[in-house]
């Protein structure tokens, strides 16, 4: 039953702080940190008990009840999930300090519902509840990138909450025409009645759901706004966007693609459209100059790697896809972090501000996140990336091949004038040190980096045991049905 | 006369099919006026005229003529000759988060406006670089 509590109590927490704010100031921020904390906790826990396959179910017999279902794939992004959050929440205690939120309780409840959300969408067996789950995430992410109220700040908070809502009508949309053909919401019911289905229902179907997650994903043609909304929110905001939002609706499209797939040419319509999605994102980002600008342009670069590395449907390339997922997490998480800092510190948001910064921890963690973006060896984005490079050069798409490794060419071009920026020599200035808790936040994701470089074969394991569940939909199909 | 033209509507599939046609008429209606219109009030109007229109595909293609409402009561016992109470469930809650939705994205407009004076999409240029 356990994997009930990550979804009840934080949504639980909100009704709670009527009752925390009594015991002083800092009552709800800790309070949320301690929730954090247990279930990061918890999760650990189901990690280590779990047998390397399925652990638990809970199903309300199978055609009607909810369902949530914890195998070793989302208990990796559950784990992901809490422990992101968990991160941005300590690096905000001291952020507070220079510049709270107003209203921080709200802040608290919508940190929370974010985590309860997107946990919800990794772990739901129910079309209908990943779409209120789906909806629950948007609505606090669209709350959170206009908190400030400030005009940037609700110019992007209204593009994210318009391309938001047009995502959540293609989404019914989609499982309004399921239920109508199949009858059942029901995840492993809809995967086994879908394969009967009329050919060009299946495709309508595939490309609703395409429509829906990709404007949350940040696919190619789907992200105009994406870039805004970046640059608009804060760069705290950014951290839980990319490191966390955008992971939960890529795995649950993907989890939904394999478990009904309309056929072969539209995984491979994916992998181009994830390759081009990458390239155009990258040749953009060339000419930009606002820093959460550029690494908002790095993200949809990512992003489109991801969807070649789940396009692939091969265990191998999954693997991969969720190593260059973890690595991007991480270094996104790092970078956006510190940028929030330095934000706080210089009021400049400039690619300028490199000039003018001199902080060398934050200098440091800065370069090595971005190395590990880059796929440098040694550093978690490497591991990925070369199993991604290897696999498609195994199945012979060349010309994938050569738009991957030319897009990766323009990133090192951005990437490297970012790093010479960073280390000019800059002793005549003042230094700007980050407190204790947050340099033990940063340094704690940036060894999670070095780690995963260094030592890949301790997660590979893991990682292969997750690809392979979740490219397994008859076993997922049997478990579900199986349950009660 | 106009019996015959009420019997003739009266059947399962010409509801059916009045149902899908207008519904995606007034689907494309919403879609026309979001790509259209850069009113940001306009563009919330089109985006719940979508979204009612798919909240009728469903429910006018999920209900089945002839059947109760599904609800126990002295005749009924069982389950048996009543409507899908699936589809309707799941609407209402649809028709609640699209409500929230839209009114979360007026109060933010409303925010906008109050600070900059601005209530077009196209006029909205905070971020230029």
């Amino acid at each position: 039953m356990s994997s009930i509590y990550f979804i009840a109590l934080p949504l639980l927490f909100g009704f709670a702080t009527p009752i925390l704010a009594k015991f002083g100031k800092n009552g709800i921020a800790y309070s949320s940190i301690l929730l954090q904390v247990a279930l990061f906790v918890l999760s650990l826990q189901l990690f280590v008990t779990m047998d390397r396959s399925i652990i638990e179910v809970i199903a309300i017999a199978p055609p009607l009840g909810i369902g949530f279902v914890v195998n070793s794939i989302s208990l990796f992004f559950v784990m992901l999930f809490t422990f992101f959050i968990l991160m941005a929440s300590l690096y905000y205690l001291k952020l507070r300090k220079l510049n709270p939120y107003p209203n921080e309780a709200k802040f608290f409840i919508l940190i929370n519902m974010l985590l309860a959300s997107t946990i919800g969408l990794v772990l739901s067996s129910d079309i209908f509840n990943i779409y209120v789950f789906f909806e629950i995430a948007g609505i606090s992410a669209y709350i959170l990138s206009a908190y400030r109220k400030t005009p940037k700040a609700l110019e992007a908070g209204l593009k994210y909450l318009l391309t938001g809502a047009v995502a959540s009508i293609f989404l019914v949309f989609a499982i309004a025409l399921l239920y109508l053909h199949l009858g059942t919401l029901n995840l492993a019911l809809i995967s086994q009645g879908f394969t009967a289905l009329d050919s060009d229902i299946k495709l309508l179907i595939s490309l609703f759901l395409l429509i829906g997650f990709g404007l949350k994903v940040e696919i190619f043609p789907l992200n105009f706004w994406v870039t805004d909304i970046y640059e608009g929110s804060d760069a705290f905001t950014d951290a839980l966007f990319s490191a966390v939002v955008v992971k939960a609706y890529l795995f649950v499209f993907f989890h939904l693609l394999y478990l009904f797939l309309p056929n072969k040419e539209f995984t491979l319509f994916l992998l181009y459209l994830g390759a081009v999605s990458m390239l155009i994102a990258e040749v953009i980002a060339l000419r930009q100059n606002n820093l959460k600008r550029i690494f908002a342009y790095s993200s949809l670069g990512q992003v489109g790697l991801l969807f070649v590395a789940f396009s692939m449907q091969d265990v191998i390339s999954i693997s991969a896809g969720l190593y260059i997922l973890l690595a991007h997490s991480l270094a996104k998480m790092v970078l956006f972090l510190s940028l929030a800092s330095l934000f706080e510190h210089y009021k400049n948001e400039d690619i300028s501000l490199l000039k003018e910064m001199n902080s060398p921890f934050l200098r440091n963690v800065i370069i090595i996140s971005m190395l590990s973006l880059l796929g440098i060896p040694l550093l978690a984005g490497f591991v990925g990336k070369f199993l991604l490079l290897k696999t498609v050069a195994f199945y012979g798409l060349f010309g994938l091949l050569g738009l991957l490794i030319l897009s990766a060419l323009i990133e090192s071009i951005y990437y490297f004038k970012i790093i010479g920026l960073l280390l000019i020599k800059k002793e005549t200035k003042e230094q700007f040190h980050p407190s204790t808790l947050q340099k033990f936040v940063l340094l704690v994701l940036t060894l999670g980096v070095i780690f995963v470089g260094v030592a890949p074969f301790a997660i590979s394991d893991f990682m292969a045991t997750s690809a392979s569940v979740m490219l397994d939909t008859q076993s997922y199909q049997n478990l579900l049905l199986g349950a009660n | 006369m106009i019996e015959s033209i009420l019997y003739y509507f009266n059947q399962t599939e010409v509801i059916k099919t009045i149902v899908t046609l207008g519904s995606m008429g007034l689907f494309f209606v919403g879609l026309f006026g979001l790509l259209s219109q850069r009113h940001i009030i306009k563009v919330f109007i089109s985006i719940g005229i979508m979204e009612i229109a798919v909240f009728i595909f469903f429910i006018g293609l999920s209900f089945q003529r002839g059947l109760t409402a599904p609800m126990l009561g002295d005749a009924h016992t069982t389950f048996i000759q009543m409507n899908d109470p699936i589809p309707h469930a799941m609407i209402l809650t649809a028709i609640v988060i699209g409500m929230a939705v839209l009114a979360l994205g007026i109060s933010f407009a409303i925010e906008y406006y109050k600070l900059t004076g601005k209530n077009r999409l196209d006029e909205m240029n905070e971020m230029k670089n």
